[in-house]
């Protein structure tokens, strides 16, 4: 039973730490092609965890999970053929960054086509460029993660991420160890990718980009989905309580509500 | 008083020290490379994650730290001999050197390699890269730089520990200057020149470490490849920027 259609397809996810402390519950989560969904709720609430396993840096207790139709993980084990292929395909964004800082903007682009993919040294070189040239980055390709502003950083990671033309990127609270200008890049080199078509699944805090670039929400506590929906309905109209008072804290951090909030970050 | 410190005729006792230079320097290349591989090979079983392998390394490294480096030339060039290992005097000095350097190197590779950012692991795991991709382009090059500042000062002091081989007669320069101050009875000025000869070897070495050390860190490029790579970077970049 596959669904061609959806770049991910997660159901009946279970996982446990320690064998104990569960951190999701039964967890279902569809996300068609060149669509982004979105992942909030409250830290610890297991959204991280539930991004992770997709790429299967985690590995889930029970479930099934799909990439592209093709089940990478079902019942209690690892099904996919090759891991290293499968990561090929699912791009990831850390909230660290965790760029290699030993090697050059460039260099962080190439590694992956050259020693995953085996892609030759003036593709890859080329490759590369373009993809800094898509983040703006093209005139710091030369430069060590050290030299650059934490934006900077992250929207390298992002290119580091496409290198390998991956069908789905997942974000993992991609702007929480920003300062406001710097968020404000890495939102906007998000959007555009955005624009463009590519599925993404982003784990955030940043409600009001959330809900700007979202087609689905999902809120997640206490390990278990309790509720989800387009953008609209899951800020404006949200039917849960948790979610209500999750929603409604955020909103209340910025004086004019989620409007201020989108005003102070530079979103609108 | 000068003229009772130089009276060793230095002409005729010239290439006896050069060659007791050369010999230094055998003994510490071939030192050093050996304490080298045991050492990263000694560290990368400490962090395996099979106790079979962990224990063996940690007690090696413990025995051998703290027994003196005299003792172990002693046992490797006189000891092996009742168990009818008989060694060259250049096998056993070098042997020696190796297994005591070897537990301090461990120490210092381990504590380096296991100070890479577990995020860098896990950034090359989700890129697909494969175990040994990852040891040998995101963790051992960063180790690398970590490991660099104490792998210096050892092969300096291996250098200078080369000097106990005087002890199994070892012809390097600390044997050839005893040879000569027997000839001679003018231990001062004989052990004066040793010791400077020492210095003038080490001195520029540890300087020359440092420099490489700060090259390093400062993330020039080592290898002509990744020099290469980002000449072409650049003349890319230039190139379209003309265009």
């Amino acid at each position: 039973m596959t669904t061609p259609d959806l770049a991910v397809r997660v159901e009946g996810l279970c996982k446990s730490f320690d064998g104990t402390r569960q951190v999701l519950q039964d967890v279902h989560l569809n996300v068609p092609r060149g669509k982004i969904v979105s992942i909030i709720g409250q830290s610890g609430g297991g959204k991280t965890t539930l991004m992770r396993c997709v790429n299967l840096l985690e590995r889930p207790d029970r479930g099934v999970i799909e990439i592209d139709g093709e089940p990478i993980f079902a019942g209690d084990r690892v099904v996919c053929k090759s891991l290293p292929k499968l990561r090929q395909r699912v791009g990831m964004v850390f909230q660290r960054f965790n760029l290699f800082p030993h090697l050059a903007a460039v260099e962080n682009v190439m590694l992956a086509q050259i020693h995953g993919a085996h892609i030759g040294e003036t593709e890859a070189i080329e490759r590369a460029v373009q993809l800094l040239r898509r983040v703006g980055l093209a005139h710091r390709a030369t430069a060590y993660p050290e030299e650059m502003s934490g934006g900077e950083q992250q929207r390298v990671a992002i290119a580091r991420a496409l290198a390998l033309k991956p069908t789905v990127l997942l974000f993992d609270e991609p702007t929480s160890s920003l300062d406001p200008e710097s968020t404000g890049e890495v939102l906007r080199v998000m959007r555009e990718l955005a624009d463009d078509g590519m599925t993404m699944i982003l784990v955030t805090h940043e409600l009001p980009f959330a809900q700007e670039v979202s087609d689905w929400v999902v809120f997640i506590d206490g390990g278990r989905i309790v509720e989800e929906g387009p953008p609209a309905d899951l800020f404006q109209r949200p039917r849960e309580e948790r979610t209500r008072a999750y929603v409604g804290n955020y909103a209340a951090h910025f004086d004019g509500g989620l409007e201020e909030a989108e005003r102070v970050m530079g979103l609108k | 008083m000068t003229a009772a410190l130089f009276n060793v005729e230095w002409s005729d006792y010239a290439p006896a020290l050069r060659d007791g230079l050369i010999k230094t320097l055998e003994f510490t290349a071939a030192g050093f490379v050996g304490a080298v591989l045991l050492g990263l090979l000694l560290a990368l079983m400490r962090l395996s994650p099979l106790r079979a392998l962990r224990w063996p390394a940690a007690i090696y490294t413990e025995l051998f730290k703290n027994v003196p480096l005299l003792a172990i030339i002693f046992l490797t060039y006189f000891g092996l001999v009742s168990v009818s290992v008989r060694l060259s005097v250049f096998q056993a000095g070098t042997l020696s050197l190796v297994i005591f350097y070897a537990s301090y190197l461990s120490e210092i590779f381990r504590s380096a390699i296991a100070g890479v950012h577990g995020g860098q692991r896990e950034a090359a795991e989700a890129l697909g890269l494969g175990r040994r991709v990852t040891f040998a382009h995101v963790v051992f090059p960063q180790a690398l730089r970590q490991a660099l500042p104490g792998t210096n000062t050892m092969l300096v002091d291996l250098l200078k520990s080369t000097s106990l081989l005087v002890t199994i007669s070892a012809a390097e320069l600390m044997s050839q200057g005893q040879l000569i101050a027997s000839e001679t009875f003018r231990a001062l000025e004989v052990y004066a020149v040793i010791a400077v000869l020492y210095f003038v070897v080490c001195y520029p070495l540890s300087q020359g470490l440092l420099w490489f050390e700060r090259q390093v860190r400062g993330g020039v490029p080592l290898l002509p490849r990744r020099r290469r790579r980002m000449r072409g970077v650049r003349a890319m970049l230039e190139q379209e920027a003309i265009a």
